[in-house]
């Protein structure tokens, strides 16, 4: 098996985590966006305008990455899609804790959840090993065992 | 010279498969926004888009200053030389009468200790060979002596405490 191929393999496995992943993140997002709207805003970045933007439509790009990625389609538009909201997340992150702030990571719960999901320099290793797999998955996914890959050998 | 042209001939595709997928991403990402603000829209509560009043952010704020221990009134080395007492309750309250040898620096509930009296008080307290200092305040609840405290030990003061229940806990002790 060529470095390539190996490559490919690996990153199915990847990408499968990160759909689960986000996917996982984001359905509390959708289901409460008012406490996401809080998340954001406690942050205290965004201008107030943007802050219920951002948790009405977020949370929608997070289900379209996560599952072009479980499903294998468009499986390097989606690592784009989900590098950059990493790059974003890890930004915000870094402002919090550069600032002090004692403040739930608003990943996967609201901020009531403070005591289980802190902000802290480990939550910027996390997001910088999601961005890696991000990129991984983007530089070497090949479509194996998902849409993409089904639609190319129909297709030959 | 074939798999060098291989290669050139790969790296255009390369580049412009790269570009496709950034572009993807980005047409994904505005599908993905319209998609929820449409939804946002058909939800029978959904989020206004702009939001009318500011949000009411509870986050804790740093805990200013080092960590200080509690003493009580008992304690065997309160009045020992080689503690330096601070009083820090207001002028007026320290004229009336207080513990012997203790300094005075307030510690105004609405306005901040200035940063040079509580580096001098350090200072101080550095240059005075104490092994350890107590402050007290009037004992109320929050502790005005337990707020001084961690404001000195955030300034590099190592062993700081307050006396719990502050001046009125050593009435007896307190002269002019």
């Amino acid at each position: 098996m060529t470095g390539g191929r190996l490559a490919a393999w690996l990153a199915v496995p990847m990408r499968w985590y990160l759909g689960v992943l986000f996917i996982d993140a984001c359905l509390h997002k959708i289901a409460h966006p008012g406490s996401f709207a809080l998340d954001i805003a406690t942050y205290d970045i965004l201008p107030l305008v943007l802050v219920n933007i951002a948790a009405i439509t977020m949370p929608w790009a997070e289900v379209a990455a996560g599952g072009l990625l479980l499903a294998g389609h468009r499986t390097r538009a989606a690592g784009w899609m989900i590098a950059g909201m990493m790059v974003v997340f890890l930004a915000a992150l870094s402002i919090a804790l550069a600032r002090g702030m004692d403040m739930s990571c608003g990943c996967f719960a609201s901020q009531g959840a403070v005591d289980e999901d802190p902000i802290s320099r480990l939550t910027v290793v996390r997001d910088l090993v999601w961005l890696g797999l991000a990129l991984f998955v983007v530089a070497f996914d090949r479509g194996l065992l998902g849409v993409d890959g089904w639609l190319r050998r129909r297709s030959v | 010279m074939r798999p060098s042209a291989v290669v050139e001939s790969r790296q255009p595709g390369a580049v412009s498969g790269w570009r496709r997928s950034l572009v993807e991403a980005v047409v994904l990402t505005i599908f993905s926004v319209v998609v929820g603000l449409a939804i946002n829209a058909a939800r029978p509560h959904g989020l206004p888009l702009i939001a009318s009043t500011p949000y009411e952010i509870l986050v804790p704020c740093p805990e200013p200053g080092g960590p200080v221990e509690r003493v009580t009134a008992d304690d065997p080395g309160l009045f020992s030389p080689r503690t330096f007492l601070v009083d820090a309750r207001g002028p007026a309250d320290f004229a009336a009468g207080h513990l012997p040898g203790a300094v005075n620096l307030c510690y105004d509930w609405l306005d901040p200790v200035p940063e040079a009296d509580l580096l001098a008080l350090a200072s101080e307290i550095a240059a005075s060979g104490a092994t350890r200092v107590v402050v007290y305040g009037d004992g109320g609840r929050p502790d005005s002596g337990e707020h001084l405290g961690r404001e000195i030990s955030g300034r590099g003061i190592k062993n700081v405490s307050f006396l719990e229940g502050g001046a009125p806990a050593v009435a007896e002790e307190i002269a002019p």
